[in-house]
């Protein structure tokens, strides 16, 4: 079981769809732990999108396993506390989009920091709640500032962005309170770079695993861009789509552009070797 | 597998948000454009304190791009542990 929903979802069906999770009593409780914790304490802002330092990067190659672990975990535990994400469809956001207010257009914090990206080219994350109303208030702080939209707006942008390629994502500022969509990609994407690239879980995977039908798979071979996990390949010897369950994140980007509905997303819960593969 | 050094001079390196022309050139988003004072408020924002910095060191292949492309020659790598100036 997710753990995220076993602790925040209070009967609804997942953590992500309970309202009290974007509530705005929430959000101070962010901003103390990070402004308490100060420059040092957040490699994220003073390095660039890192979320581990070098030290993490050397015992990896070094095959230092005990203080890959040990490194590891402190920055799990640091990440889980204040700010991470897990993978959803385009079902569920547009759900999700139904229950929060605000809606808003904002820049993303990677593809700044990644490609230097400019803000009129930068508009790919979706904010919500009250601290929206900081955007708007100081544009010249949260770069770019904000388009406030209407949950059909909403809708529309998530459609263009899905259209992209991106992959949706919940992220919390302050566990539980949810108050960002981030549209990922890889290499530009901070959360499934440190995911992929290092083994930690700033990013976990989604409810859901894809499967590939072989009686209705055309090897069109549509799909093949889509996957940003390494999970999905073109399989030359079958001439279809190959999906590996175990990398799959359940981001539904596949599914979504196949003509012949070959690909069913399947509940991870009814997998056993891969329920609890987060 | 080698991990090259990175160095960075901060006091040739003006904006880099308005240059971004290593972030742009780096085949493995290698570079991460950061602030050298953490999220304080008023001086994250302000282009004096913006950085770049090495992040994704083992993803480097020491193609040198970002060296080539950088208007005041502030980056430098090496990787055979030499040191840098």
């Amino acid at each position: 079981m997710c753990v995220w929903c076993e602790r925040y979802s209070q009967g609804h069906e997942r953590w992500y769809l309970n309202p009290a999770n974007y509530a705005r009593r929430l959000y101070k409780v962010r901003k103390e732990e990070v402004e308490s914790a100060g420059a040092e304490a957040n490699p994220q802002a003073a390095g660039g999108m890192a979320t581990v330092g070098r030290d993490y990067i050397e015992a990896m190659q070094a095959n230092d396993h005990e203080t890959v672990e040990r490194l590891r975990t402190a920055a799990e535990q640091r990440s889980w506390a204040v700010h991470f994400g897990q993978v959803v469809t385009i079902e569920e956001i547009h759900q999700i989009l139904e229950i929060i207010y605000p809606i808003s257009l904002i820049t993303c914090a990677c593809r700044r920091s990644m490609r230097g990206l400019p803000d009129e080219e930068n508009f790919t994350c979706v904010g919500m709640g009250p601290g929206m109303y900081k955007w708007e208030r100081w544009p010249e702080t949260y770069r770019g500032g904000v388009h406030f939209l209407t949950p059909d707006e909403g809708k529309e942008v998530i459609d263009v962005l899905n259209r992209r390629g991106l992959v949706h994502c919940m992220y919390t500022f302050g566990t539980p309170y949810l108050g960002g969509i981030c549209n990922c990609d890889y290499p530009d994407c901070a959360g499934i770079r440190t995911a992929q690239d290092l083994g930690v879980k700033t990013l976990w995977k989604g409810h859901y695993v894809a499967d590939v039908d072989s009686d209705r798979c055309n090897g069109c071979a549509l799909c093949a861009r889509r996957c940003q996990f390494d999970a999905l390949s073109f399989s030359p010897s079958t001439q279809m789509a190959y999906i590996d369950p175990l990398k799959c994140f359940g981001c539904g980007l596949c599914r979504n552009v196949c003509k012949p509905n070959a690909i069913a997303m399947v509940e991870r819960a009814s997998l056993p070797a891969v329920a609890e593969v987060w | 597998m080698a991990l090259p050094t990175i160095l960075v001079d901060d006091e040739k390196c003006h904006d880099p948000l308005s240059c971004r022309k290593c972030l742009l050139v780096c085949p493995t988003r290698v570079l991460g454009l950061g602030t050298s004072v953490g999220p304080e408020k008023f001086k994250q924002i302000d282009p004096a304190f913006f950085v770049v910095r090495g992040v994704r060191f083992q993803f480097c292949t020491g193609c040198d791009k970002c060296v080539e492309v950088c208007p005041t020659h502030a980056i430098q790598i090496s990787f055979d542990g030499g040191k840098l100036a």
